[in-house]
């Protein structure tokens, strides 16, 4: 078996060479918030975190996870709270259907922990990887620069 | 390990390309070599007579080193065009490279730049030029028990050098349909002392243009007219080949890749400080 860390946590996945991340993530571990739809690193949807920067999980082998800290959509609530980022797409309703909407979700946490105050140009060239077929974009936008400022004034009550 | 297990052994970097490639089975191989954790390869070096890339940087690491040097700063731009923010924490320099494509984005600049490709073997090193580095669609000077080390792009001792990328796509995400790249290296004395240019998606492999190039070299920067850039593009232009495919027809390639070196050359003579009449 071949041991990876998801979301803090290590588990076990089989040893075959033969599979991308996605696949071990959502079969092996029934880890189904991350989401496969164009399977070739054009959509977005299976971006996860692999030590912290984004990456299309459909586009890597399960066994180059080896050794890595993997974050994914289930990772990021604590207990029943939502991330912010995920609170603020529920509050701007940055979604439609929400088939997209973990990997927009992990875009976003990597895109704001490197610019933590964008502006809405810079969030939709930040999400340009992510595609959403309902066209939800200036609601995504707006969640995006709302849980930007969740994400801040959560910094700033810590201090 | 490539040696032993021959032709079925395959290197894996970032495997963007490689996912694809086994996916829709246009390779199978039964051992992947995984080097996508190979630290030593991962570096970018700024050193006053060049620039030393290693292979396995992502190109994520080449986008964020904009401010390291200025022909960093162009490299970068062109990766801002290639794939998405999160495929290119993945994918690798030296990957796209090994990958061939003849629309490939860096590969034009690096072939302008007049770039080495470090080869890594069981004797040792070898290097060969950017240009020579590729051999055909997906195929390249690695041998099978060999693997690229790193890219060096040589900097002028007596002068300096500026570059330029341009090319046509109609989104983001798209490969380039065509696509064109110049540097040009001005001498202390003002003189254009080296031109390189790299064409895209016209031929199998990526193209340059030494006559071209011959064309432009003694020129005085204060001398050179938008003009005379339009003819160098012209004389780059004829060594074009290209095909008809999903993505352009050939005659509208034939056609933009001589728009795309044009405005590549203006954009290098420009960023020299050259006044373009």
């Amino acid at each position: 078996m071949t041991v990876l860390k998801v979301n803090g946590r290590p588990v076990e996945i089989s040893d075959r060479g033969d599979r991308t991340l996605a696949d071990a993530l959502r079969n092996d571990l029934g880890l189904i918030g991350t989401r496969v739809s164009c399977a070739e690193g054009e959509c977005g949807s299976c971006t996860i975190l692999v030590d912290g920067q984004p990456s299309t999980s459909c586009l890597m082998l399960a066994q180059q996870a080896e050794g890595k800290e993997i974050t994914t959509i289930e990772g990021l609530a604590d207990g029943d709270n939502l991330h912010p980022i995920q609170q603020a797409f529920v509050e701007e309703q940055g979604f439609q259907c929400g088939f997209c909407t973990p990997g927009l979700i992990i875009s976003a946490k990597a895109f704001l922990a490197e610019n933590p105050n964008p502006t809405a140009d810079e969030v939709a060239v930040g999400m340009s990887g992510n595609i959403c077929r309902c066209g939800a974009y200036p609601y995504i936008v707006k969640a995006v620069l709302r849980g930007a400022e969740k994400i801040r004034a959560v910094a700033l009550a810590a201090e | 390990m490539l040696a032993e297990h021959g032709p079925d052994a395959m290197i894996w970097a970032g495997g963007t390309d490689m996912t694809l490639h086994w996916q829709r089975e246009k390779v199978s191989p039964t051992v992947c070599v995984d080097i996508r954790d190979v630290s030593q390869l991962d570096f970018i070096e700024v050193g006053n007579d060049a620039i030393r890339i290693g292979a396995m940087t992502a190109l994520a690491t080449l986008e964020r080193a904009a401010g390291r040097h200025h022909i960093l700063k162009m490299l970068s731009d062109i990766t801002k065009l290639m794939c998405t923010p999160q495929t290119r924490t993945l994918a690798t320099v030296g990957g796209n490279m090994c990958n061939a494509s003849p629309a490939a984005d860096l590969s034009p600049a690096f072939v302008a730049l007049d770039a080495t490709a470090v080869i890594f073997g069981r004797n040792g090193t070898r290097e060969v030029t950017a240009y020579d580095f590729f051999v055909g669609v997906n195929r390249t000077a690695v041998a099978q028990d060999e693997i690229l080390q790193e890219v060096t792009i040589p900097l002028p001792s007596d002068g300096e050098i500026h570059g330029s990328y341009r090319r046509i796509d109609r989104t983001v995400v798209d490969i380039a349909l065509v696509n064109g790249s110049a540097a040009v290296t001005v001498g202390i004395d003002g003189v254009i002392s080296k031109v390189g240019l790299g064409l895209g998606a016209v031929a199998p492999i990526i193209l340059n243009a030494p006559d071209a190039s011959a064309a432009l070299e003694g020129t005085s920067l204060a001398d050179v007219t938008r003009d005379k850039l339009a003819e160098v593009a012209a004389i780059a232009a004829r060594h074009a080949k290209p095909i008809t495919d999903v993505r352009a027809s050939a005659g509208y390639r034939q056609d933009m890749v001589e728009v795309m070196l044009r405005r590549a050359l203006e954009d290098a003579i420009t960023n020299h400080g050259g006044k373009l009449r």
